[in-house]
C-alpha cells in the first residue's frame, strides 16, 4: 500500500500512534516513518532522549512515548515532514495537531482552513490556532490546527485555499518566511518570483505559468496553483472565485512513451 | 481604453505584436492591439517554436533567413530584460526515401543559392550530431547550425515590451466584437469594452481571422486545423538539434529547460476551431519516437495539447489589404510555420501598410495570386 501509494494504512498508521492512555495524558509526537532510509536526525535532535539511539543510520525511530512531552523539536528536524503532535487534552471537543508545513503562504491564526487526510481528501475545516516560524527552526514552520477529537487520527495536512481575499496583515517574520518560501517544488519557484512578476503585470495563472514555468512540472499544479491562486486573490483584492482559470491538464499518472508506444490506438476526439 | 486609434490590430499573437512592433519602429503612431484573452494565447503560446531556413520555394528561404536573422540580435533589437531562449542546436531534417532524397537535394541548392549554409549529411554523420538518433533506415539527413527553437512566450512578450515602450498601447482580455465600416471603408471596431474610431485594421486573429472577416461579410480563403502537440519530463541536455522529417511525419526538439517537445500531423483533424485534445495522439506520437529516438521510451509524458494551424491553399500566408474594403488588412494563413516568420510578417505588413519600398517580396503573397494563378509551390510543409 504505502509504496505503491504513499499512503499507510490503518494498521500502519496505529502501530505508530501513541496509546490512547497516553494520549489521554497531553502532547506527544507521532512518529510516519515507515521506511527503512539512511537519515537519523531526528534520534539526535531529541533534548530528551525520547527517541531511541539508532545503531545503523537505516533505523527507522522508535519512541518513547513516555519520555516525549511533545516540544516540537523533533519536527523541525525530520526533513521527511514525518513528525507531528497530538494533544487530544487541547480543549472538551478539539484536538490540537501541530504540523510542518512547507507550503506558503503561511495561514494567518484564526484562519479557517481545509483539513486534509493522508490522500489529500478534504475532511473537515480546522482553525489555525498557531502559526510559529523562526531562525532556529530550519526552514520548517510549524502550524497547530484545532480539529475534531475523533479525526485526531485521519487530520494530517491543510490547505489553505480560501473563497474571500485575505486582509489579514503578516507579520515581518511571516513576511519573510513567505518571501523565500518554496510555491512550486517542480520548478523550483520561490513566492517572491511568483510576487514580483504579479506585480509586473502577469495577473493570471495562465501568464504565470508562461513566464516561470508555473505549474508546469511533473505535478503539474497539484502543489502550487492553490497557493498562488490565494496570491493572487490576496494581490488583485478579488476573491477566488472570480479569477479566471487557467488550463489545468494534470494527467492522473504520467505515463513512459515506451509504455504509450505499446498501446493500440484507440479512442477519439 | 482609447476613443481612436490610427491603427488598430486584432490579436495579440506572435503576429500582432510583431506587425505591431514594425509599425511603430517605422514610424506609425496611435497603434492598439486588442486580444481577446492574454498574450499568446493562441496558436502562438501552443506552438513548438521551430526556426528552420530549410524552405523548398525561394520565398520561404528569403522570409525565414530574415527571421532567423532578426531572431540573433532580437534582444538587443527589442532591448528586452528577459531571455527569450533562442537554442541555435541547429535543425536536422531526416530522409527516409528516395523521393524525400531527390527533393531534399533541390532544396539545399535552393537554399545554398539564397546565402543558406544547409548541408546534405550522411547517417553516420546525423548520428555524430545527435547521439540519440537511430539511423536505421536512415538515407540521409539535412543540417543548418543556424536554425534552432525559441521560448514563444518570452519572445511575445519581447516584442510586446518593446511595442509598448515605443508607445503602442496593448488591451488584453478584451474582445473585437464588430468593426464598423462606411462606404466600402473602415470606419471604427467595437468591443466588450468600448469602441474606437479608425481607418485601419490588420486583422491578425490566427487561427480566428475568418470570425473577424465574418463581421464585415468577407469570406478569405483559408481554415483552421486542429495540431497536437506534447512534452515530457525534463532531463539534462541530450539532444542538439531540432529534428524533423516529412516521411517520418514528426518533428522534435529537447527545450533549454529540458523537456522535449514533440507534434506529428494526425488524420481527420477537426475545422472547427475545437482545440482539444486527441487521445489517439500521443500513442502515434510514441510510437514514431521510440524508433526514431529509442532512449525517449524511458521519458514521461506530462502533457498534450493542442492548437490551430492556419491554412492557405498554397502553404504560404497572405500579407495584403482585403480586396473590397479599404483599410482592412490581413495577415494570416501561416500553414504552420507563422512562429518563425513573424519577424518577416512584421516587416513585410509594416512596409505594405505605410507604403515603404519592399525589402521582403510580400509583394508575391497578396489575394491575387489565387485569382491570377500565381500561387507559389511549397514541397516542405509537415
Ligand atoms: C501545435 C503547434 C505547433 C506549432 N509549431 C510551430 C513551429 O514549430 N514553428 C512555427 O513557426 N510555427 C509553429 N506553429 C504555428 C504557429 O503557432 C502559428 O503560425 C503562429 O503562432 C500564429 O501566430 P498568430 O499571432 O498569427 O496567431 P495566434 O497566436 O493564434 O494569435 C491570434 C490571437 O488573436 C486573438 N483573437 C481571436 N479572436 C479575437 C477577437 N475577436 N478579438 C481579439 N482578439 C482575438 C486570439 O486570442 C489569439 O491570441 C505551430 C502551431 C501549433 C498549433
Ligand atoms: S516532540 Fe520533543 S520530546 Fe517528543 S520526541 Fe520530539 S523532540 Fe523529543
Ligand atoms: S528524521 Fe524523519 S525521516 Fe529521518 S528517520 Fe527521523 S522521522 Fe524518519
Amino acid at each position: 500500500m504505502l509504496e505503491k501509494t504513499g499512503v499507510p494504512t490503518q494498521s500502519e498508521i496505529e502501530s505508530v500512534f501513541p496509546s490512547d492512555e497516553r494520549l489521554s495524558k497531553g502532547p506527544v509526537a507521532v512518529i510516519e516513518c515507515f521506511q527503512s532510509i539512511p537519515c537519523d536526525p531526528c534520534a539526535t535532535a531529541c533534548p530528551r532522549g525520547a527517541i531511541l539511539p539508532f545503531a545503523d543510520i537505516n533505523d527507522r525511530p522508535v519512541i518513547d512515548n513516555d519520555k516525549c512531552n511533545g516540544c516540537i523539536l523533533c519536527m523541525t528536524k525530520c526533513p521527511g515532514l514525518a513528525i507531528m503532535v497530538v494533544d487530544i487534552t487541547w480543549s472538551q471537543d478539539r484536538a490540537l495537531i501541530k504540523m510542518p508545513y512547507e507550503f506558503r503562504p503561511l495561514p494567518d491564526v484564526g484562519q479557517t482552513v481545509q483539513a486534509l487526510d493522508r490522500e489529500g481528501t478534504v475532511v473537515a475545516e480546522a482553525e489555525v490556532i498557531r502559526v510559529q516560524y523562526n531562525k532556529s527552526m530550519n526552514k520548517v514552520p510549524i502550524v497547530s490546527i484545532a480539529v475534531d477529537k475523533q479525526l485526531v487520527k485521519t487530520i494530517r495536512n491543510i490547505r489553505t485555499i480560501c473563497d474571500t481575499p485575505t486582509t489579514a496583515t503578516h507579520t515581518a517574520i511571516q513576511e519573510e518566511a513567505q518571501d523565500t518560501g518554496i510555491v512550486c517544488r517542480c520548478n523550483d519557484l520561490q513566492l517572491a518570483e511568483i510576487r514580483a512578476l504579479i506585480a509586473k503585470g502577469y495577473t493570471t495563472i495562465a501568464e504565470l505559468k508562461q513566464m516561470a514555468r508555473l505549474g508546469m512540472g511533473p505535478c503539474q499544479g497539484r502543489n502550487c496553483l492553490p497557493v498562488v491562486v490565494n496570491e493572487l486573490s490576496r494581490a488583485l483584492g478579488v476573491p477566488v472565485a472570480e479569477l479566471p482559470v487557467g488550463s489545468f491538464r494534470p494527467m492522473v499518472k504520467s505515463i513512459y512513451l515506451g509504455d504509450l508506444a505499446g498501446y493500440e490506438e484507440q479512442g477519439e476526439n | 481604453m482609447v476613443k481612436t486609434a490610427d491603427i488598430v490590430i486584432v490579436g495579440g499573437g506572435i503576429s500582432g505584436v510583431s506587425i505591431g512592433y514594425f509599425l511603430l519602429k517605422y514610424g506609425a503612431k496611435n497603434v492598439v492591439i486588442i486580444e481577446r484573452d492574454f498574450l499568446a494565447s493562441g496558436a502562438t503560446g501552443r506552438c513548438g517554436a521551430g526556426i528552420r531556413q530549410q524552405w523548398g520555394s525561394p520565398l520561404n528561404c528569403i522570409m525565414s533567413k530574415f527571421s532567423c536573422e532578426f531572431f540573433e540580435t532580437a534582444v538587443d533589437e527589442l532591448g528586452f530584460d528577459g531571455d527569450i531562449e533562442f537554442h541555435q542546436g541547429g535543425y536536422m531534417m531526416l530522409v527516409t526515401t528516395e523521393k524525400e532524397l531527390a527533393q531534399t537535394k533541390k532544396n539545399v541548392a535552393l537554399q545554398n543559392s539564397l546565402g543558406i549554409g544547409t548541408k546534405l549529411i550522411t547517417p553516420s554523420e546525423a548520428k555524430a550530431l545527435a547521439g540519440p538518433l537511430n539511423t536505421e533506415g536512415l538515407l540521409a539527413a539535412t543540417f543548418h547550425d543556424r536554425d534552432g527553437h525559441l521560448n514563444p512566450f518570452t519572445t511575445t512578450r519581447a516584442f510586446a515590451d518593446a511595442f509598448v515602450r515605443l508607445g503602442g498601447k496593448v488591451y488584453t482580455n478584451t474582445s473585437i466584437t464588430g468593426i464598423r465600416t462606411s462606404n466600402g471603408k473602415i470606419t471604427g471596431v467595437d468591443t466588450n469594452r468600448g469602441s474606437i474610431a479608425t481607418n485601419t485594421v490588420v486583422n491578425a486573429a490566427g487561427g480566428y481571422v475568418q470570425n473577424i472577416a465574418d463581421m464585415v461579410g468577407i469570406e478569405l480563403p483559408l481554415y483552421s486545423k486542429r495540431h497536437n502537440i506534447l512534452v515530457t519530463e525534463p532531463v539534462e541536455r541530450v539532444l542538439g538539434p531540432m529534428l524533423m522529417s516529412f516521411s517520418l511525419n514528426f518533428y522534435c526538439q529537447q527545450t533549454p529547460h529540458g523537456s522535449f517537445l514533440m507534434g506529428r500531423t494526425c488524420p481527420d483533424q477537426p475545422r472547427d476551431l475545437r482545440i482539444t485534445a486527441d487521445s489517439r495522439f500521443p500513442v502515434a506520437m510514441a510510437k514514431t519516437i521510440v524508433k526514431v529516438l529509442p532512449q525517449l521510451k524511458n521519458l514521461r509524458m506530462l502533457r498534450q495539447w493542442a492548437g490551430l494551424y492556419n491554412m492557405s491553399p498554397d502553404n504560404h500566408p497572405i500579407y495584403d489589404q482585403v480586396p473590397g474594403l479599404e483599410g482592412f488588412y490581413l495577415s494570416a494563413g501561416y500553414s504552420g510555420h507563422g512562429f518563425m516568420m513573424s519577424p518577416a510578417t512584421g516587416q513585410s505588413m509594416a512596409e505594405l501598410i505605410l507604403g515603404l519600398p519592399a525589402t521582403l517580396p510580400w509583394g508575391q503573397l497578396g489575394f491575387s495570386r489565387f485569382t491570377e494563378g500565381n500561387t507559389i509551390h511549397e514541397p516542405s510543409v509537415v
